[in-house]
C-alpha cells in the first residue's frame, strides 16, 4: 500500500479524496518536509488549494481558451447557432474580400519590396481563407481557440494604412457615397454578429451541458431562447441604425444647416474634413453624447417604470 | 448594472479598433468600432433593472402574503429540517414571486454550502416569470459533513439576452441548519465506572444496589442488614426469610475529551482525526446515555468548551450541537484541560479521550496525572499520519519514521495503565472500542 500512495517526483494528487467538490485546503502538512528531511520550511505544493484566475483570453469567451469542457452533442439550438454563424461567416468574409483592399497593408508592402506584386494578394486571401476556416472549425468543433485565430484574422485584415477615402478590395463596387458606407456598415455588422453569434455557441453550450448535468434547471426554455433570437434580429438593426447615423454625419449636418444657410451648408460638404475619418470621429462624438445624455437622466430605468405603470 | 467579462472586452476591442483607425485613418475599423460601440449601448439600455425586494421571508413565517412588503420580487423558502446527521438529506423549497406587471426573465441562485451536494433538483434556475405569477423551486441537498450551515442568499439575476450586463441583487432570505456528526451503533463499549457515584442521581439504572426505590425481593443471604427483611413477605414465604432488594441510584460519570486543535484537521477535509473523533463522541455518547449513565463533554483548541455531565435525551442533543460546532483552532496543551477538569470529575470516572496526539509534549504527564487520580482512562486516537499518507501527502521514509514515533508515545501511554487504540481509517468504532479495552 504505501509504495503504491508514495509521491512521485513531489507530486501529490488528493483530489481524488473531494470527489469532485470545491473544498477548502487541509493545514499544510509539517509531516511532508519532516518525511523528506529537507531543512528549509517550505509549504508544499498540493497543500497550497489551486485557484484558476481567467486570463485575458478567456475572458472573452467567459471561460478557458483550451478546450476543457466537454460538450454534450449540439442540441438543436445550438446547432440552428452553429448554421447561423456559419452562414455569417462566408457573408462576413465575402464582405471583408470586398470592402478590404489590398493597398496599405504589410503584406502588400512586403510583396512590393520583394518585387512580387501577386503574393501581396495571395496573402491577403490567404489570411481571409485562415480566418474562414479556423472560424468554420471553431463553429462546429467549439473550440474557443480556433475562433479567436478567425476573429484575429478577419481584423487583421483590415489593418492598413489608408487614406481619408474609403477604398474597396473589388473595383466594380459601387462609387456612391451612401451605398459605399451602407457596405461598411454591413460588413462591420456581420463581424460582430459572427462575434455574436460564435460567443453565443458556446455560451448556450455551456448552458446546454449544465441543464443537461443538472446543474441549471431551465424554466420554460423555448420562451428563453426565442427572447435570444429576437433579439439576434432587433439588436443589429439599432446597431447598424445608430452606426449609419455616425457614418453619414457628413450628409446630416450639412443638411441640418442648410435649412438656414444654403453657402454653409456647400461648403460643410465639399469639406475634406467632414467626408474623412475624422468626419466620423465627429459623428461618433454627437451621436454618444447624446446616449450618455440619456444615461445621464436614466432613461432606461425611467422607461422600465413607465412600461410598469402602463402595463 | 455590472459589466461582464465579455462585454469588457467587447468595450476594449471597440474603443482599440476606433483609435487604430483614426491613427491609421482607415475607415473600416472606425466603423466595425462603432457598431461594436452600438452594440454594447443598444444592451446596455435594454437591460432591465433587477428591481427586487431587499428582504425574504420564510414561508413559515409569513402570515399572509398581504404582510410581506414586496417591490417587485421576492423569495420565500422552506427547509425540510434545521438539524440532521451527516449524510442526510434536507428538503429545500423556495418560492419566486413577481409582484410586478411585467414579465421578467430571471437567474436565481440559491445559494448552498460549498460542502454541500445537490442531489436532486437545482438550486440554480433560470425563468421567464409572468406578472403576478409566482413559482416553486425544489432541490434536495447532502448532508456530508458536521457543523453549522446556512442557505442562503437568494441571487436573483437579470441579464440582456447576449450576457453582455447584468444587474444583481441578492435577497437576504437565510435559513441555518446543523449537520450532527454521523453515530454508530456501539452494542458495548466495555466501559464502566469501578465507583458508584457518590451523589445519587436522579435516574436509576435498573441494577440492584444500595438505592431508594424497591426492585425485588430475594431470600435472605447471611450478611443482609436485618433492616431490609420484609416480615410480611417472610411470613408468607413457608418459613423463608426474605429482604427487599432496591435499585441502585447510582449512574456512571463518563467524560469525552475531544482533540479539536488545528492540527486534528489534518488530512483530507472528509477524513480526518477531528471528523472521526466527533463521530466517536457521538456515537459514545448516545450509547452512554441510552444507558442512563451522566455523560459530560470537553472539546479543546484555542478554548476549552466544556459541557456539564447530565443525562438524557436532551443532553445527547447538547452534546451532539456541541460537537457539530467543534472548529480545528489553536493549539491548547491536554494538560491544561486535564487539570482544568479533575477537580470537577468524580474519581474513577471513565475519561474517553480522542486525539491524534500529536504535537502536545503534555500528553504523557496528562494522562500519568489522570491515572495516579484512579480515573479509568481510554484513548481513542484517529491516526493522522494514514490520513496524510492516505492522502499521498507524506512519503515513506517520513511516514515510517512518523509511525516509529507514535508506536513509541502509545506504548508508553499504555505502560501507564491507559486503554489506547491506534484507530486507523475505516476502522470500525466498535472495533477500536474493542481494541481499546483489550477485550
Amino acid at each position: 500500500m504505501a509504495d503504491d500512495n508514495a509521491a512521485e517526483d513531489g507530486v501529490s494528487d488528493t483530489a481524488h479524496l473531494y470527489e469532485g467538490k470545491t473544498v477548502s485546503s487541509a493545514p499544510p502538512s509539517r509531516r511532508k518536509a519532516a518525511g523528506r528531511l529537507k531543512s528549509n520550511s517550505e509549504i508544499p505544493k498540493d497543500a497550497i488549494p489551486e485557484v484558476h484566475v481567467p486570463t485575458i483570453v478567456e475572458s472573452i469567451f467567459g471561460g478557458p481558451v483550451v478546450n476543457t469542457t466537454k460538450f454534450l452533442p449540439p442540441d438543436r439550438m445550438v446547432a440552428s447557432l452553429q448554421m447561423g454563424s456559419a452562414g455569417a461567416l462566408l457573408i462576413l468574409c465575402l464582405l471583408t474580400f470586398m470592402v478590404t483592399p489590398v493597398s496599405g497593408t504589410a503584406w502588400f508592402a512586403l510583396s512590393n519590396m520583394l518585387g512580387m506584386k501577386t503574393l501581396g494578394g495571395v496573402l491577403h486571401l490567404i489570411i481571409i481563407l485562415g480566418g474562414l476556416i479556423g472560424g468554420l472549425y471553431g463553429i462546429f468543433q467549439r473550440d474557443q481557440r480556433a475562433l479567436l485565430a478567425s476573429y484575429t484574422l478577419l481584423i487583421l485584415v483590415t489593418l492598413r494604412f489608408a487614406g481619408s477615402k474609403v477604398d474597396f478590395g473589388i473595383d466594380f463596387l459601387p462609387e456612391g457615397e451612401i451605398y459605399q458606407k451602407m457596405l461598411l456598415l454591413l460588413y462591420a455588422v456581420f463581424l460582430v454578429m459572427y462575434m455574436e453569434l460564435t460567443s453565443g455557441i458556446i455560451r448556450f453550450s455551456m448552458l446546454d451541458t449544465s441543464i443537461r448535468t443538472g446543474e441549471v434547471y431551465v424554466m420554460q426554455v423555448t420562451k428563453i431562447t426565442s427572447r435570444y433570437h429576437k433579439s439576434l434580429l432587433i439588436t443589429p438593426v439599432i446597431a447598424a441604425s445608430v452606426a449609419g447615423l455616425t457614418l453619414l454625419i457628413n450628409l446630416i449636418i450639412p443638411a441640418f444647416v442648410g435649412i438656414f444657410d444654403d453657402v454653409s451648408a456647400m461648403r460643410l460638404r465639399e469639406s475634406v474634413e467632414l467626408t474623412s475619418v475624422y468626419g466620423v470621429a465627429l459623428g461618433t462624438v454627437m451621436v454618444f453624447t447624446v446616449i450618455a445624455a440619456m444615461f445621464a437622466v436614466n432613461l432606461p430605468l425611467r422607461i422600465q417604470q413607465m412600461r410598469e405603470r402602463d402595463a | 448594472m455590472a459589466w461582464s467579462r465579455k462585454s469588457a472586452m467587447f468595450a476594449a476591442l471597440a474603443i482599440a479598433l476606433y483609435l487604430l483607425g483614426l491613427v491609421l485613418r482607415n475607415t473600416q475599423l472606425v466603423t466595425v468600432a462603432v457598431v461594436l460601440l452600438s452594440f454594447l449601448t443598444w444592451a446596455a439600455f435594454r437591460t432591465s433593472h433587477a428591481d427586487v425586494a431587499a428582504s425574504g421571508r420564510r414561508v413559515d413565517d409569513a402570515d399572509s402574503d398581504e404582510g410581506i412588503q414586496l417591490h417587485t420580487i421576492s423569495a420565500l423558502r422552506r427547509v425540510s429540517s434545521v438539524r440532521i446527521f451527516e449524510d442526510g438529506e434536507i428538503d429545500v423549497t423556495l418560492r419566486i414571486q413577481n409582484r410586478s406587471n411585467l414579465s421578467k426573465v430571471l437567474e436565481v441562485r440559491d445559494r448552498v454550502p460549498e460542502v454541500m451536494r445537490i442531489k436532486k433538483g437545482a438550486n440554480y434556475v433560470l425563468m421567464e416569470l409572468g406578472p403576478q405569477r409566482e413559482t416553486e423551486i425544489s432541490y434536495t441537498i447532502e448532508t456530508p459533513l458536521r457543523g453549522f450551515y446556512t442557505i442562503g442568499p437568494v441571487c436573483i439575476r437579470v441579464q440582456d439576452a447576449f450576457g453582455l450586463f447584468h444587474n444583481e441583487r441578492e435577497i437576504h432570505l437565510y435559513d441555518d441548519f446543523l449537520v450532527f456528526p454521523k453515530m454508530e451503533d456501539i452494542k458495548d463499549a466495555m466501559i464502566k465506572s469501578r465507583v458508584p457515584k457518590i451523589f445519587t442521581g436522579a435516574v436509576n439504572i435498573r441494577n440492584p444496589g444500595e438505592g431508594s426505590n424497591f426492585y425485588n425481593l430475594r431470600e435472605y443471604v447471611p450478611g443482609d442488614p436485618m433492616k431490609k427483611v420484609n416480615w410480611n413477605a417472610t411470613a408468607r414465604s413457608a418459613g423463608k426469610m426474605m429482604v427487599n432488594e432496591f435499585e441502585r441510584d447510582a449512574v456512571s460519570d463518563i467524560i469525552l475529551i475531544v482533540d479539536s486543535r488545528s492540527i486534528a484537521e489534518t488530512g483530507p477535509v472528509s477524513r480526518n482525526s477531528l471528523v472521526y473523533s466527533t463521530r466517536a463522541a457521538a456515537s459514545l455518547s448516545q450509547y452512554f446515555l441510552s444507558r442512563r449513565d451522566s455523560v459530560g463533554l470537553v472539546t479543546y483548541g484555542d478554548e476549552i468548551v466544556s459541557v456539564d455531565r447530565d443525562t438524557g435525551k436532551k443532553q445527547l442533543y447538547v452534546l451532539l450541537t456541541k460537537l457539530a460546532g467543534a472548529m480545528a483552532k489553536g493549539n491548547t496543551p491536554l494538560k491544561v484541560v486535564t487539570d482544568r477538569i479533575m477537580p470537577h470529575i468524580n474519581r474513577g470516572s471513565p475519561v474517553i479521550i480522542m486525539s491524534p496526539l500529536e504535537d502536545d509534549p503534555t500528553v504523557v504527564n496528562a494522562v500519568r496525572d489522570l491515572r495516579s487520580r484512579n480515573f479509568d482512562v481510554t484513548i481513542l486516537s484517529p491516526s493522522s499520519l494514514e490520513f496524510e499518507f492516505d492522502a499521498r501527502r507524506l512519503d515513506r521514509t517520513g511516514y515510517e519514521v512518523l509511525k516509529t514515533e507514535r508506536d513509541i508515545l502509545l506504548s508508553e501511554l499504555r505502560g501507564l495503565g491507559a486503554n489506547v487504540m491506534d484507530w486507523e481509517p475505516d476502522m470500525l468504532l466498535n472495533t477500536a472500542l474493542t481494541g481499546a479495552r483489550g477485550f
